[in-house]
């Protein structure tokens, strides 16, 4: 039981310098739920329903925006798309679970949980277990409580600070934080200018037509960098 | 009520996504194309929608001087730090000081 308590505190411990950067993140997104205009209570549970940072600000910034209710679902969803690596790459760890945890774990399958995890295949199924689940639900617990307070700092900070510019830089963070390659620069350069080019689009899809063109463009690019 | 329901697809979809191979493809790979293009989403899904959030629907660019010195800073630092901390505080405060000035 003690190895279990030291092993479930470790998970803690190592979550929390991971926790820092996600605060200003998720105070933008509660920043974000007020200026969309939406009911803050629903704004809010994006956080327990999806728990995912760029997803949610994906979805409640363009449900704000006037974007046609399909083109925020699915442009979130290729947002998070990602994760389906992450599942393929846990899925033998998993292998050794228990049923429930197998259902629940993935709940919590976000970037840093991922990062934490994946690096120890090896662990005994109740270390691993244990540890998993003191940092999923450390990640968990902060993020609802950051959200929250975003929500109610949004209406007290003076409107001509502009806050809500915050939200794009964010997302210029998220662009550039996640190129490590020129076929990524690629994507991201045919991906804004399709876009742009596709303003006019009804219901503003362009958008969509913007990343899938981009993604395409990347992939194409990456098989010239291994001509 | 949309917004919910908008909300609760995402979630469901990002669970489904984050459980697939866990729970039902455990033996499975994913194809290597699909690898490759995943590596992609971020990049271009991210370029997309900052241009969607800063042009209107007749693809009218709607920002000034200090947007753009924000953007450029901010980027800058994200290279330099890969830090949304820094990046936040960066972008912010060039964009105050740039407004106040022009």
């Amino acid at each position: 039981m003690s190895v279990d308590r030291s092993v479930a505190r470790q998970g803690v411990i190592d979550a929390l310098p991971l926790v820092v950067p996600a605060i200003p993140f998720g105070l933008v997104i509660g920043l974000a739920i007020t200026t969309s205009g939406m009911n803050q209570l629903v704004g809010w549970s994006s956080s327990w329903l999806i728990f995912g940072g760029a997803a949610q600000l994906t979805v409640i910034t363009l449900l704000g925006s006037g974007v046609a209710v399909a083109a925020a679902v699915s442009t979130a969803l290729v947002v998070n798309a990602r994760h389906l690596m992450y599942s393929a790459a846990l899925a033998p760890t998993f292998q050794s679970q228990p049923r429930w945890f197998r259902w629940l774990g993935p709940y919590v399958l976000i970037d840093q949980v991922f990062a934490l995890t994946s690096v120890r295949p090896e662990e005994e199924p109740v270390r691993f277990r244990t540890y998993y689940l003191a940092a999923g639900a450390t990640f968990w617990t902060i993020w609802q409580a950051v959200v929250a307070l975003g929500l109610l700092i949004g209406p007290v900070v003076p409107e001509e600070w502009n806050l809500e510019f915050a939200i794009p830089i964010l997302f210029i963070g998220l662009l550039v934080i996640g190129i490590d390659q020129w076929p990524k620069v690629v994507a991201a350069a045919v991906g804004a200018g399709i876009t742009y080019l596709a303003a006019d689009l009804p219901s503003r899809t362009g958008l969509l037509v913007g990343a899938a063109v981009g993604i395409l463009a990347g992939t194409i690019a990456e098989r010239f960098r291994h001509g | 009520m949309v917004d919910l329901a908008a909300i609760a697809v995402v979630g469901l979809g990002t669970y489904i996504f984050r459980a697939l191979f866990i729970i039902a493809l455990a033996r499975k790979r994913i194809p290597e194309p699909v690898l490759v293009a995943l590596q992609f989403v971020a990049p271009a899904v991210m370029a997309a929608l900052i241009v969607a959030l800063l042009t209107d629907s007749e693809g009218n660019v709607a920002i000034g001087v200090p947007e753009v010195a924000a953007f450029l800073v901010g980027g800058a630092v994200a290279y330099r730090t890969k830090n949304h901390v820094w990046t936040l505080f960066a972008g912010m405060a060039v964009y105050w000081l740039v407004r106040a000035l022009v």
